[in-house]
């Protein structure tokens, strides 16, 4: 498979107003084939404190799996902005995500992050694909996760997979966080992720949503911050979003242990409706 | 355990409690404490007398209050060379003080000391927003002047907006009330239980006034010569048409069984007591022993019922049941912190499963809780509650005679809890 290296970490603004123009014609949907890597990337110390500030992290000696993400995700906006993708960032849902954290990374290593996109497959409202994402550290495999995404209308020849969706537990809210309004702008400054529908209204309305909604990965990042003390060392986290929260906005969340494997949700206050739903798997 | 030496309650001494925003809104953390202090001072002839050491605190603290006990102790009658310490544990903080005095005095650290603490939360500290924080902060480490600008250039409007302290739990964002809500809830604790708690807190404080009980315990500040939280009249029609003010509209916690946010400072006087005895001072009660605990609300604990689990360890180590003690000061932080604590020693599966013990640690005779009142008649100014307590219930146990033990128990933010042991001297 090819291998495509970079020099420098792609800028998402040029990238992302590419990423926004529709796809290509009426064929079926083609993704591309080929890796695209960094290596030898320094991580920004000040830009991940103001990470894990953000996200409710301790600064800490190691960095959280959601910011190993955060990393790999100009990646992912290169992969949907290449001429031999007809899917395009634009108008794509995150539809789940999971990662795995093998090895407590530090914040002063230094890392080879790889993208790849893969599993296109059809889906009542379009298809999905996953972008897989791998962390190194020398030869040693630290990080991985992926990136669900569904594309809305684009055509994937096959019956439509059908998609489990995770258990609609429910629990009464242990914590319950305020959102503030400018909690897009916050984010975006420490994501790098510049899609207008975090921060600004009408980009919010063009896609159907009244305010502009938090970055689900936020979110994400928010419920592991909410257990970082009692999480292990190596973990496997799978998160759906199953409802866009609209900020400003209050919401709840529970997290529950049974020995090796958490259930935790963030929900409306009430706790009736999750927004994310998340499985911890330890070990 | 057998300690090396004797801490003893010489006596103590507290402002009135006012409600916030009252009486005491011009007087700051510092000018209540040391009116504390000096009280004491005049009370037990200390001025000018040098004290091994005075720990004191306050929850609600100014980032400028750094040595805020020391600074009380320069600006009181006490001897200007009497050591201090701050030392905060939230709602414990008062107690804590007593113990670290006391444990030095066991210890042969020290002879005589003060434990102390006080709140305004007319006072409290009003912090600015993160966002301008970081840019002051970045603007000051700045070396060069367009640094700076640059610095500075980051401030936006919305970062000049005040923050005002918030009594939230940091990790889960809900209040302390809103915790509490879910705990009166999932134990089944009653609004007629809880007001019934909260009448006899009022007649007994306002019983214990007429009696002139807090005459040695009190010394009139700022014109204020009673806890001005007190409702004598209160009744259980008044509390009972009080509307929910945590846990919604089905809810059953009110303004009238939950502490109101207070301003007031306490002091106690300990000794070793062949020192007290020498020195012609009085000795109350001694320090038996004391316990602290936490429980983790983060994974949906009760956030005050530390307590609980505080009470059992003291209680095992001591080889004592809890019926043993003459009297129960439980600190009512709310009506149904009181009540879900004795709930959770009455029960079988509470005991078994989070106590590990094998029976319920069982029940107090209601009598002998909080006889004088506690703090949702008296007021609840945090720091100072210790304080108020140990100083009354050495008092107490002292009318009592040689012997007469009594339960402190205190519950704290953060999901923590402190809890001792007095016996009479």
């Amino acid at each position: 498979m090819e291998v495509r290296e970079l020099a420098t970490v792609p800028a998402m603004g040029p990238l992302f107003a590419k990423a926004l123009l529709p796809g290509f014609g009426h064929g079926p949907a083609r993704i591309p084939s080929h890796t695209v890597r960094l290596s030898q990337v320094s991580q920004d110390l000040e830009r991940l404190a103001d990470y894990d500030r953000v996200c409710g992290f301790t600064v800490r000696d190691t960095v959280p799996p959601t910011w190993l993400h955060v990393l790999t995700f100009p990646l992912h906006v290169l992969l949907l902005s290449d001429p031999e993708s007809t899917i395009r960032l634009a108008g794509v849902v995150h539809v789940s995500n999971q990662m795995q954290l093998h090895r407590p990374v530090r914040a002063t290593e230094v890392l080879d992050i790889s993208v790849r996109v893969t599993n296109l497959r059809p889906h009542q409202r379009g298809a999905l694909l996953d972008l897989i994402g791998e962390v190194r550290v020398g030869d040693e495999l630290v990080w991985d996760g992926v990136s669900t995404y569904l594309a809305p209308g684009a055509k994937v020849d096959g019956e439509p997979v059908v998609v489990e969706r995770a258990a609609n537990q429910s629990s009464t809210p242990i914590a319950q966080w305020r959102l503030p309004a400018d909690l897009g702008r916050q984010y975006r400054r420490v994501s790098g992720d510049p899609n207008p529908i975090h921060t600004h209204l009408l980009a919010a309305r063009a896609f159907g949503f009244a305010r502009p909604l938090i970055h689900g990965m936020w979110t994400h990042a928010r419920l592991l911050a909410a257990i970082e003390a009692k999480l292990p060392d190596r973990y496997r986290v799978e998160v759906s979003f199953t409802k866009p929260i609209l900020l400003p906005a209050k919401v709840g969340a529970w997290w529950r242990s049974t020995g090796d494997h958490w259930d935790a949700a963030v929900t409306t206050i009430d706790g009736t409706k999750p927004h994310l739903i998340a499985n911890i798997q330890v070990g | 355990m057998k300690l090396p030496r004797s801490a003893v309650i010489v006596g103590g001494n507290r402002t009135p409690f006012v409600k916030a925003g009252g009486a005491y809104a011009q007087a700051s953390n510092l000018d209540l404490l040391t009116a504390a202090l000096d009280g004491l001072a005049a009370r037990f002839g200390l001025a000018g007398r040098r004290l091994d050491e005075v720990a004191g605190g306050a929850v609600l603290k100014h980032s400028a209050d750094f040595n805020l006990t020391r600074e009380a102790v320069l600006g009181s009658a006490l001897d200007p060379t009497t050591p201090a310490v701050d030392l905060q544990q939230a709602c414990g903080t008062g107690l804590e003080t007593v113990l670290y005095v006391a444990n030095k005095i066991a210890l042969g650290q020290a002879d005589s000391g003060i434990g102390a603490g006080v709140d305004s939360a007319s006072d409290a500290p009003i912090t600015v927003t993160d966002g301008l924080r970081r840019a002051l902060l970045a603007a000051n480490r700045a070396k060069t002047l367009p640094q700076r600008l640059q610095a500075l250039a980051r401030i936006r409007p919305h970062h000049l907006l005040p923050i005002a302290p918030q009594v939230v739990e940091p990790r889960t964002g809900l209040s302390m009330g809103e915790h509490q809500a879910a705990t009166t809830a999932s134990w089944g604790i009653t609004r007629a239980a809880q007001d019934e708690l909260a009448l006899a807190s009022h007649q007994n404080l306002a019983a214990a006034w007429d009696a002139g009980f807090f005459d040695d315990l009190v010394t009139a500040y700022h014109g204020v010569t009673r806890d001005g939280l007190l409702r004598a009249d209160t009744s259980a029609e008044k509390l009972a048409a009080l509307k929910p003010v945590f846990g919604g509209t089905e809810g059953t916690m009110t303004a009238g069984n939950s502490t109101a946010l207070t301003d007031g400072a306490a002091a106690v006087l300990l000794a070793e007591q062949s020192w007290a005895k020498a020195n012609g001072l009085p000795a109350l009660a001694r320090i038996v022993d004391a316990q602290v605990a936490a429980i983790d609300h983060t994974s949906g604990d009760d956030l005050l019922l530390a307590p609980a689990h505080a009470v059992a360890r003291l209680l095992e180590r001591q080889g004592m049941q809890l019926g043993d003690f003459t009297f129960y000061e439980l600190h009512e932080a709310f009506a149904s912190t009181v009540l879900a604590t004795l709930a959770a020693w009455e029960s079988a599966q509470f005991c078994g499963d989070r106590l590990g013990l094998s029976k319920p640690l069982g029940s107090i005779e209601r009598a002998k809780l909080n006889v004088h009142g506690s703090s949702l008649a008296a007021g609840h100014p945090f720091a100072a509650t210790g304080g108020r307590i140990v100083a009354s219930l050495a008092k107490a146990l002292h009318t009592e005679g040689s012997g007469a033990r009594g339960l402190v128990s205190i519950c704290a933010a953060g999901g923590q809890g402190v809890v001792a042991i007095l016996e009479a001297v």
